[in-house]
């Protein structure tokens, strides 16, 4: 008897270990497959605007409702702002973005792009 | 089973109890957080850092954020808030009566006057009548681009006259700001954001936070390091914005801030030359020496007036003058994309 | 109920305030609130075998308010609740089951008292990436259900066969 669940004790334990290891497995799988793909997500103010896979080359006119407006180009697996009604131009002025949490801002008209799922950047920060 | 036995059970089972606290215990690792803000400094503001939970970073992430916006106010000299008199009022004042003003305004002028005698007034707060009419041509400019003009010498001249810093007088027994000259104006431009995040950045030491980083529109300041005493790294942004590289160099910090003045962000196009923001106080004009100058050392305030007066220097004499100084490095970036740096740069530099 | 029953049990109660007390002094965290190592999950098991289930659900409870009260606040009395609930239910089967000696009995209960606790905290903080911390908290909950239910069985040895 007293055998017998000692027997029980170290499958349960060796089982339990066993769902915990093939679990974690398969969320690191579901993560990989769900995550891997690299998104520009369009704000307006804190409205979601639209969510755009770099993979994808487009040109969006991102237009606002007071009839300004920021042209996204997604093109080589970057995100570009390559036009704008803002009279700073500085989003226009910025880079193409690809890597995680890099945005390019267009105060003016409020525009954020923002890298989602993207490759990690390797600086904590830029100066511009 | 005898005694030594059960005993020795015993002591292994609170030794692998222990064991597994510490492993708990140093695998409590904190996590990264990024909150961005754009209601500050016309700019974006990303506040970068490592706590145990997400709702208690934002919570202090937020007391850094109101704060910043606090100084935002004071130093903002287009705009009126409701119940704080800022530099907008003192400019209003000038030649009439002193404006009774906040602790955090005398001391930033006070500073400003410090940094002036510092760079040799490379770096003067007093020159925005100055700074004033670039500014107006420079809207105008963009939002007109073809009728993009040039600001007459002879206004930039006259205007020029009314930029003595001495004009500036501060009454810190009675907490009042007076400009002497009524044609003349503040203009912290080169040195607000700095300082309001040297200030923040002390608060946040205050507060506990003993690990971010912040980065006000370019202006990247550390407070201590990364967990693990890894370091910061910070990429210093290529001035051609039209190139794939988006950085060129990337540095190392620890309790120190980098700031970079450039032409290729803030400009306008007369007649297809591009006129940035930077303006030297000896020409009147936009310096050129440089694409940009980036500053490293530990206090904001200073990196921020620092990069501003090198980049308004030319290059050997801000080398010289850089060299001069303890605990400041440069880095310069000239238009045809060569680079410099001064002597101790390259310490701080990740091959 | 004998005075006899009443001090032990009065006892028992004080042992699994001072384990939580313990507990509370030395934080083994794992990121998410009220994820312990369970120590007083080791009075709950040797209570569970020495007495019946209704003396150890109701000394679970007390415990649990008095914990709460004294270091916590309501949202960790929560959290302990549906860890303790969870595990309770959890160990009351499996000792009914006769499947598993103490040792089965304490893992299990150390593993649902994890699981109850990160179901309620996804629900709470409304994070489902809290699921990531599962499988180290079944490991957890398996290892120190291995060293209280050893514990629990020299105990109910002693104290049954006294």
């Amino acid at each position: 008897m007293e055998r017998k669940t000692k027997k029980n004790d170290i499958l349960l334990i060796v089982g339990l270990l066993v769902m915990a290891l093939l679990f974690s497995m398969g969320l690191a799988l579901y993560r990989q497959i769900n995550t891997r793909q690299p998104v520009a997500v369009v704000r307006i103010g804190e409205a979601e605007y639209g969510r755009f896979p770099l993979n994808v080359e487009i040109t969006e006119t991102i237009e606002l409702s007071n009839g300004a407006y920021n042209i996204l180009k997604i093109e080589n697996g970057k995100a570009d702002i390559t036009e704008a009604s803002c009279p700073d131009g500085i989003c226009v002025r910025h880079w193409a973005i690809s890597k995680q949490n890099e945005t390019i801002v267009c105060l003016p008209n409020q525009v954020v792009v923002e890298i989602e799922n993207g490759e990690e950047s390797d600086v904590d920060s830029m100066t511009n | 089973m005898n005694r030594i036995k059960k005993a020795s059970v015993l002591a292994a089972a609170l030794l692998l109890l222990c064991g597994l606290a510490v492993y708990f215990q140093s695998s409590r690792q904190p996590m990264r957080y990024t909150v961005t803000f754009f209601d500050m400094f016309d700019t974006r503001t990303e506040i970068v850092g490592y706590a145990s939970n997400e709702e208690e970073f934002i919570r202090q992430a937020e007391l850094l954020a109101d704060k910043l916006l606090y100084y935002h106010r004071l130093y903002d000299i287009y705009n009126d808030y409701e119940g704080i008199s800022n530099l907008k009022t003192i400019n209003e004042k000038a030649g009439i009566e002193p404006v009774k003003v906040e602790r955090e305004i005398i001391e930033l002028l006070k500073f400003g006057k410090e940094m002036y005698e510092v760079t040799d007034g490379q770096m003067n707060i007093a020159m925005g009548s100055v700074l004033r009419i670039w500014h107006d041509y420079r809207e105008a400019g963009r939002n007109n681009p073809s009728a993009a003009l040039l600001p007459p010498m002879e206004s930039l001249e006259q205007a020029a006259g009314h930029t003595d810093i001495r004009q500036v007088i501060i009454d810190e027994e009675n907490e009042t700001v007076y400009l002497a000259d009524a044609e003349m104006s503040l203009d912290v431009g080169s040195i607000g954001k700095g300082y309001a995040v040297q200030q923040v950045a002390e608060y946040a030491r205050e507060i506990g936070m003993d690990s971010v980083l912040f980065s006000v529109g370019g202006n990247v300041c550390a407070v201590g390091s990364k967990p693990e005493k890894d370091l910061w790294r910070v990429g210093i942004q290529n001035p051609d914005t039209e190139s794939n590289e988006t950085y060129l160099r990337k540095v190392e910090i620890a309790d120190a801030c980098v700031v970079t003045s450039g032409n290729y962000q803030r400009y306008y196009t007369v007649n297809g030359v591009r006129y940035s923001h930077i303006i030297d106080p000896d020409t009147l004009m936009p310096a050129e020496y440089a694409a940009s100058v980036s500053v490293v050392t530990r206090d904001s305030g200073v990196a921020d007036a620092l990069s501003t007066a090198v980049y308004n220097m030319p290059y050997e004499q801000g080398r010289a003058w850089v060299a001069s100084m303890d605990g400041v490095e440069a880095m310069w970036i000239f238009g045809d994309g060569s680079i410099r740096y001064s002597d101790g740069f390259e310490d701080y530099m990740v091959q | 109920m004998s005075t006899k029953k009443i001090a032990y049990l009065g006892l028992l109660l004080a042992l699994a305030f001072v384990f939580s007390y313990v507990e509370n002094l030395i934080p083994v965290s794992l990121g998410i609130p009220g994820a312990k190592l369970g120590l007083a999950n080791l009075v709950v098991v040797v209570t569970l075998y020495t007495l019946t289930e209704k003396d150890a659900f109701f000394l679970s409870v007390i415990r649990i308010v008095l914990v709460g009260f004294t270091f916590g606040t309501m949202a960790s009395m929560i959290y302990s609740f549906a860890g303790a609930g969870l595990s309770f239910l959890v160990m009351v089967v499996a000792k009914k089951t006769r499947l598993f000696s103490v040792t089965g009995v304490s893992v299990l209960g150390g593993v649902f008292h994890n699981v109850g606790q990160i179901f309620v905290a996804m629900w709470a903080l409304e994070t489902e990436s809290l699921i990531y911390y599962l499988p180290v908290l079944v490991v957890a909950g398996s290892i120190s259900g291995v060293v209280i239910g050893i514990l629990g069985a020299e105990i109910t040895k002693r104290l049954m066969g006294r």
